[in-house]
């Protein structure tokens, strides 16, 4: 079995509202695979779906080879969907113990160590009543990952989280993925770090699959394209012509990378000055935002067409 | 997977101090401290009575009088499922019941047991609750026996008849079914409102409609002793079962049948709801806790 969860015309419907829309999806085991989309996009209602929270209108899903609901498949995944919340009254020592116990897996010997793992040893006795929300999204993370599971599902793991924190998830992630053989699935809306963990990305919009693909092959499919931190960005757009963009404190020149030499000699004679060039692919951000839109724009011609 | 439910329901309901206060330690603190009171009020009363009837006989026949513990256990326990406890009792319920509604914490925990043994776990720790709150009742009594013969100087006596066991086991019994009962409408109403508030309020209003049932239906022409008057009121039938296991002098005036029909209507109150409830918990979806 090379996938995780088989997802086969899934829809959900609240009364008009058509959360996902005949949405088909193979999610392959290993790696971290990225659910991408704007609000409203589905997310969240796939997740509760592959959890069982809720029932599709139609369609079917599978996780672990399993229906949903199938007990045996499902104890070997473990997830963490928008912002947990907790009993109020425990610690976060207490949650975890709570969860082994409702999880079946008994091992209260390792929480110490998951404690560890997601920074929280030393508030391990506070009651969750006060913990931010970055402290909630850790104890999630933990309660996910206790039951050694071989599929988790995060939704927004690093929401909350400070800078710092960020980072120590970034390379949580990638190392269940990397050293433990266990296939993540996040969503995130920070695409920058779903570029720099996710193996594989779905696009979703309107509950509907629009993308899907290897991260490595959307971004390099859009072409490279020379960045180039220039002074005088007005003369270098005029040498650019069309090819140029503007691009924060400096221009994106769409260019061969034979064509190089050439530019940089074209732009010192115009007088500019170039402090630093780098090539870069097209980035998953401006694939999220091409294609959403252009998934809205085909949505209001058909619309309109209507 | 039940085993497993039923562990982390228990490891969570130990944690929550002030459900366990309110539906285990409250009352029996309450009945200790009003009884304690009520015998020194009454003392103080027959002191002065003693002291005006100058009569050394009265004086020597109330300092002779004894306390039979085994009698007054006996007798508590056919009060255990008194409107107090079913009340606080009831608080600690509604809370299990409707927990993880109100903390939205299915999530955490719906994916990896089924829903019937979710909520079954959560009625095994309520039926253990009310054991708990049961035996603190029944210490309770002893303590406040205990104050009262401290201050009336009464001796005590532990004279326990075989019989007295049977009746104490068996009102001990029906005093737990009562309250797991009461407590059957509290899980019904938490899983469809999925309030707390519901939860702990619905099965009052029932319980409180349910003991003006006989005045509602006696102008209908419909008896007490009748199917449709025992089925709308278990506490009426809890009251006719207990009569028979004591068999008090109102015994014997029950009707023929009135305790099939008793029976009938605890079992369908303890049944129905909680058959409902998972029913509908089976199909519920919790995209919004």
């Amino acid at each position: 079995m090379n996938a995780v969860i088989e997802i086969r015309d899934l829809t959900k419907t609240y009364g008009t509202v058509r959360a996902l829309d005949g949405l088909s999806l193979s999610i392959p085991r290993g790696g971290v695979y990225g659910i991408l989309g704007p609000n409203g996009a589905g997310k969240s209602t796939l997740f509760r779906i592959l959890l069982g929270l809720i029932r599709p209108s139609d369609g079917t899903a599978r996780v672990m080879g399993g229906a949903v609901g199938d007990i045996a498949a499902m104890r070997r995944m473990g997830s963490m969907i928008e912002t947990p919340r907790y009993p109020p009254y425990m610690s976060a020592r207490q949650v975890l113990e709570w969860l082994a116990l409702s999880h079946g897996v008994g091992k209260t010997a390792e929480i110490p160590a998951w404690l560890d793992r997601v920074g929280l040893t030393e508030a391990a006795d506070r009651r969750v009543r006060g913990f931010s929300v970055g402290m909630l999204q850790r104890l999630g993370v933990a309660a996910a990952l206790m039951s050694k599971p071989d599929l988790v599902i995060l939704d927004e793991p690093t929401s909350g989280m400070d800078p710092p924190g960020i980072q120590e998830m970034r390379a949580l992630i990638r190392s269940l993925a990397d050293d433990d053989g266990v296939t993540v699935i996040l969503a995130s809306h920070q695409l920058l770090e779903v570029q720099k963990i996710c193996d594989r990305v779905a696009i979703l919009n309107r509950g509907k699959l629009i993308l899907e693909g290897a991260v490595s092959e959307l971004t390099a499919a859009g072409g490279e394209r020379l960045w180039l931190s220039v002074a005088q960005v007005e003369a270098a757009l005029a040498v650019l012509g069309e090819r140029g963009a503007r691009d924060d404190d400096g221009v994106m020149a769409a260019i061969a990378r034979d064509e190089a030499p050439a530019l940089i000699r074209a732009l010192v004679e115009q007088g500019v000055d170039i402090t630093e060039a780098r090539w870069v692919g097209t980035d998953l951000e401006s694939i999220f935002m091409t294609e959403t839109g252009a998934a809205e724009a085909s949505r209001g011609e058909q619309t309109h067409a209507g | 997977m039940l085993v497993d439910a039923i562990r982390a329901e228990g490891f969570r309901l130990t944690k929550n101090r002030t459900a366990l206060f309110w539906s285990v330690v409250f009352v029996p603190l309450l009945s200790v401290a009003l009884g304690a009171l009520t015998s020194f009020v009454l003392k103080s009363g027959q002191t002065k009575l003693l002291e005006g009837a100058k009569s050394p006989e009265l004086a020597e026949m109330m300092s002779r009088a004894t306390l039979d513990l085994a009698s007054a256990m006996v007798s508590a326990a056919g009060g255990l499922a008194n409107p107090l406890v079913l009340l606080f009792v009831l608080i600690g319920a509604a809370t299990l019941y409707a927990g993880d509604y109100r903390w939205e914490t299915w999530r955490l925990i719906s994916a990896r047991n089924s829903r019937p043994n979710l909520i079954l776990a959560k009625l095994t720790v309520v039926a253990v609750l009310a054991l708990a709150a049961m035996a603190a009742m029944l210490v309770g009594s002893l303590v406040e026996n205990l104050i009262r013969a401290g201050i009336f100087g009464r001796g005590l006596i532990f004279n326990l008849s075989g019989e007295q066991v049977g009746q104490f086991f068996a009102l001990s019994g029906l005093s737990w079914l009562r309250i797991v009962q009461f407590t059957m409408v509290s899980v019904l109403a938490a899983v469809v409102t999925r309030s707390l508030l519901a939860a702990l309020f619905v099965p009052l209003v029932i319980g409180v409609a349910q003991f003006f049932t006989p005045q509602m239906l006696g102008p209908m022409g419909v008896m007490p002793d009748a199917w449709l008057s025992i089925l709308l009121n278990p506490g009426a039938a809890h009251d006719a079962i207990q009569a028979t296991i004591t068999r008090a002098p109102a015994a014997a005036a029950l009707p023929a049948g009135l305790v099939l029909k008793a029976w009938t209507s605890l079992g369908l109150w303890t049944v129905v709801p909680l058959a409902g409830a998972v029913a509908w918990f089976q199909r519920q979806d919790l995209s919004k806790e």
